[in-house]
């Protein structure tokens, strides 16, 4: 391995699923076999390279590639250990929600469109985890938008139209505030690259005033994306888009973008100690604790699945952001590792939504009484999901909220104690009457629309094998938490090096 | 080679009006030479710096002065691209848009036009262009045929008394100082009332022309009313010219205290064409419409940063002026011909048309979508780049907070016009006819000046730091 290919590797990583898409763009209905295989390959093909940064990133290494664009603001790719912890994510969630996808749209149109602009959604993830100032995250959260557009308005339905309207509406909105953020902060001090410890600690004395402003200017963008408490609107109403892409945008990309861009902008460009000075995390975890009992609330008195997940994913979310605005080392520790386990637990949530939603064609929570008996597997991976956002050992679930418990004891904050307690009682509240009707309920007259897809077993294949996959996640990554190649030792990694920079 | 410049379009042209039936070809090969030469010329100026001419061997003041710096250079290299592109576009549809063939060596002579006005430093002359480029682009619109006609003839009466205003001020000047050299008037300059008027009276005759807020009514009938191609020149470049004089009467002439005065004007008139035009942007029901009403819009863009630049004298807000202009040129060329390509194919005016377009025309659509980002300013597009270098421009002046609030109030109408297009065109498309099938080309040849505007923001270090020295 010679430096001088190594320096292309995060390059190599978007292309390898923004080529495919691009050629996907291209194909005729029909060539569905060309599709398929050109849609593992990208993911293989990324799936190996970020295997082979992850190995250079764990051993010290940073990539660095860099194109001259603005004045003082390069765009800048840049491999480093929290990049790649979303890198991984995504990449990984993007091979099962692809397998998924193509047993879920088997035989709807445009599929060539929907699977050119999905590879497209997960370059532009890829470049925004991997993105190494804030001009190049600016850029790629502005792409991320206009390539998860079509995704939602897919099905082409007057619903569908509008939830579109208003997602464009939220997200474009939030990414002119972070247009201005970015630019009133490279104002200020340029757009140098993302470093541990952040780069504004020498105006912080001369420009509060500003730097607050840009703050805020930029948690105002991003909130969008990761619906923050009165920018929330536009996920719940983009429930209508198909099942695959729900998962997407929750687990996978948008919502995890806004998150992973208030860890960056709170680690990377303002630093601990720049954030105390300006007493900026207060207000931005109190924020994020309303978020948090707002979207549990919210999600009881939801009566269709989807809906009720979406408000889930509201309060979820914010577990990150609070997990961060602590600035202390364990909940840094709690907030990063829970970005990876809210993906895995949801995609698998809405990987049982949608496998209800196209089977047995429920959608409401009271038609799933019984359905246990027959969808046993999928009900399972549905109830392993729901106790692991609940909290509940040995699931992920359960090492992240230690983890951000442990941070809010050690930072003395009662108040969030309190708050992850109730959240947790909130979530129990929402998921466990979900998991009863499953298994204790008898079943209600016939399903509303019942298809058999497999002789043999309870659904499409392509719909088990994935969700299967992330369930068995779920477990795995709660069970060897302790060891090396597990998401906590990565986020620990991470604290380390960001919490080390002096 | 300023001389080939002028002459190939010239001659073409003659040759055309000669030969018609080869006229495309030359139309075309003008262009090319042109864009080559063009491109030369930037490359020339680039190096030696700026040139300049005295016509005819006469001494200054008497004679003529051109001068070739390098934003007059980037302007007739984009000016001769554009024309190359949209002949192009127009060979390629000729046949099914029944175009007319008053159409090359009009589009032709608009380039010399524009090419001199670009070029010239002297009042008179740039009245000459002027009004060469005003009778050219109303004959062009009036190649629609009959309904055309009557916003042609809006446009020519209009045209004719801008021209007239326009004249006026250099009569008073020329009364006064002697003189019609733009460097030599500036050195002989007095702040009096009566250079006051001969400069409002000109720029309300240029305004008229560019078709600035709040005397832009003309614009969106005419460029509405014209063929695709034409549309896209006219809203692409032709209403540049008057802007640019109006640049060089406000920057070169002006006292500082003329140009205190009415820097509010001209931000306030910016300011004004981003709102209504974008809200009428909004409510029209017509694509065509929709497209002018935002020239009138981003025109707004190149208006407040004209005023901002004369109340604070920041080379960075220069920049983005004619970042603007060059963004806005390239994205506006490729929105008129893909919408003229799609409502030639789908068939019809309304907005209505485009109802599926990303499954049955996906280039088009995909071209008018990419354009659309840089009239949003999404990065990484030109029109980014001139937000980013306006915004930043403010901020060293230490604007805080009510024109940059402008700005982002101005990019959501725009994303609102813009996605009004293409939510339409992601609904489910009704059944096509089984022989249905677009032409491929002139959808490629309007996502060319598409991907050009995104690719623009690569080279937005070059652009900045040359256009930041002509300031």
């Amino acid at each position: 391995m010679s430096p001088f290919w190594l320096s292309y590797l995060p390059v190599a990583i978007i292309l390898s699923s923004l080529l495919p898409g691009l050629i996907i763009f291209t194909l005729k209905e029909q060539q569905v076999k060309l599709r398929i295989s050109l849609n593992l390959l990208g993911v293989s093909v990324k799936l190996i390279l970020v295997l082979i940064m992850w190995q250079a990133v764990k051993a010290g290494d940073i990539f660095y590639f860099s194109l001259p664009f603005l004045p003082g603001a390069d765009l800048v790719l840049q491999g480093d250990a929290l990049s790649l912890l979303f890198v991984v994510l995504s990449s990984v969630l993007w091979l099962a929600t692809t397998i998924y996808a193509i047993g879920y749209l088997e035989n709807s149109p445009l599929r060539s469109r929907f699977f050119g602009y999905f590879s497209l959604c997960v370059s532009a993830t890829v470049g925004l985890a991997l993105s190494g100032n804030l001009v190049s995250f600016l850029l790629f959260y502005e792409l991320l938008t206009l390539a998860t557009f079509p995704l939602v308005v897919h099905r082409g339905t007057p619903q569908s139209l509008a939830a579109g309207r208003r997602y464009l509406a939220y997200t474009l909105s939030g990414g002119l505030l972070l247009l201005t953020g970015v630019a009133l902060l490279h104002s200020v001090v340029q757009s140098p690259q993302f470093i541990p410890g952040g780069y504004v600690s020498a105006v912080v004395s001369e420009h509060a005033m500003l730097l607050k402003l840009a703050f805020a200017l930029m948690i105002g963008g991003l909130g969008v994306k990761a619906a923050l408490l009165p920018l929330h609107g536009w996920l719940p109403q983009a429930m209508v888009a198909p099942a695959p892409v729900s998962a997407l945008l929750h687990a996978v990309a948008v919502v995890k973008a806004g998150a992973f861009g208030i860890i960056r902008l709170v680690y990377d460009v303002f630093g601990v100690d720049s954030m105390q000075q300006l007493q900026l995390a207060e207000p931005l975890m109190l924020l994020a604790a309303a978020t948090i009992l707002y979207g549990s609330w919210r999600a009881l008195a939801q009566q269709d699945i989807k809906r009720r997940l979406a408000y889930s994913t509201i309060s979820q979310v914010s577990y990150i952001t609070v997990g961060v605005a602590m600035l202390g080392p364990l909940a840094a520790v709690g907030g990063l590792v829970h970005l990876v386990h809210q993906g895995v637990m949801k995609i698998t949530l809405f990987f049982c939504a949608g496998n209800y939603a196209e089977t047995l064609g429920v959608h409401k929570i009271r038609e799933l009484n019984g359905a246990g008996r027959r969808m046993p597997l999928t009900s399972a991976a549905f109830t392993l999901a729901a106790l692991g956002m609940i909290g509940i050992p040995p699931s992920a679930g359960f090492i992240s909220k230690w983890y951000l418990g442990l941070g809010a004891v050690a930072t003395d904050n009662n108040l969030m104690l309190m708050v992850f307690v109730l959240s947790g009682l909130l979530n129990a509240g929402y998921f466990l009457p979900i998991v009863y009707r499953l298994w204790f309920l008898p079943q209600r007259g016939s399903w509303p629309q019942e298809q058999r897809l497999s002789a043999s077993l309870e659904t499409h294949w392509m719909l088990l094998l994935p969700m299967l996959f992330t369930a068995l996640l779920i477990i795995l990554m709660g069970l060897f938490a302790s060891t090396g190649v597990s998401p906590l030792s990565w986020a620990q990694l991470i604290v380390e090096r960001e919490f080390s920079y002096d | 080679m300023i001389i080939v410049l002028l002459l190939v379009p010239l001659l073409s042209a003659l040759l055309m009006l000669l030969w018609p039936r080869i006229a495309p070809l030359l139309a075309l090969l003008s262009a090319a030479v042109s864009s080559l030469f063009a491109a030369k010329l930037l490359l020339q100026v680039n190096e030696q710096g700026t040139l300049q001419w005295l016509l005819a061997g006469w001494p200054t003041g008497l004679a003529i002065s051109w001068q070739a710096d390098s934003l007059s250079c980037l302007l007739i290299l984009l000016c001769s691209i554009l024309q190359l592109l949209v002949g192009f576009y127009a060979f390629a549809t000729r046949a099914r848009d029944q175009l007319s063939q008053g159409f090359w060596p009009l589009s032709t002579l608009l380039q010399l036009s524009l090419t001199v006005l670009w070029l010239s430093r002297d009042l008179f002359n740039l009245y000459v262009c002027l009004e060469l480029l005003g009778l050219v682009a109303v004959a062009l619109v009036s190649l629609s045929g009959g309904k055309a006609f009557k916003p042609a003839l809006n446009y020519l009466l209009l045209s004719l008394f801008g021209s007239l205003c326009y004249l006026l001020g250099v009569v008073l000047l020329y009364a006064v100082y002697g003189l019609l050299d733009i460097k030599g008037l500036a050195q002989a300059w007095q702040a009096d009332w009566l250079s006051s008027c001969a400069l409002l009276l000109m720029s309300l005759g240029l305004m008229l022309k560019a078709a600035l807020w709040p005397l832009h009514a003309w614009l969106p009938a005419a460029h509405a009313a014209a063929p695709a191609p034409v549309s896209a020149l006219l809203s692409a470049l032709v209403v540049k010219g008057p802007l640019f004089i109006l640049c060089l009467l406000w920057l070169q002439l002006a006292s500082v205290q003329q140009a205190q005065l009415v820097a509010p004007l001209f931000a306030g008139a910016g300011l004004a064409a981003l709102l209504f035009g974008g809200w009428s942007a909004l409510r029209t029901p017509f694509i065509k419409n929709l497209v002018a009403y935002s020239t009138v819009a981003q025109l707004g863009y190149a208006t407040l940063a004209l005023g901002l630049m004369l109340k604070f004298d920041q080379p960075l807000i220069f920049a983005a002026l004619w970042l603007f202009v060059l963004a806005h040129a390239l994205a506006k060329a490729a929105c008129f011909l893909a919408v003229g390509e799609m409502s030639a194919t789908l068939g019809g005016k309304r907005l209505t048309i485009v109802k599926g377009a990303s499954q049955t025309m996906p280039l088009a659509m995909f071209a008018f979508a990419v354009a659309g980002g840089s009239l949003i300013g999404l990065p990484p597009s030109g029109g980014f780049v001139a937000k980013w270098a306006l915004l930043q421009g403010l901020w060293l002046q230490g604007e805080l907070l009510l024109w940059p609030l402008a700005l982002v109030l101005a990019t959501l109408l725009s994303a609102a016009y813009v996605f009004r297009v293409v939510v339409v065109a992601f609904d489910r498309a009704d059944p096509v006819a089984p022989d249905f099938a677009p032409q491929l080309l002139p959808q490629w040849l309007a996502l060319l000046p598409a991907l050009a505007v995104w690719a623009m923001a690569m080279f937005s270090e070059p652009l900045l730091l040359l256009l930041r020295l002509e300031a």
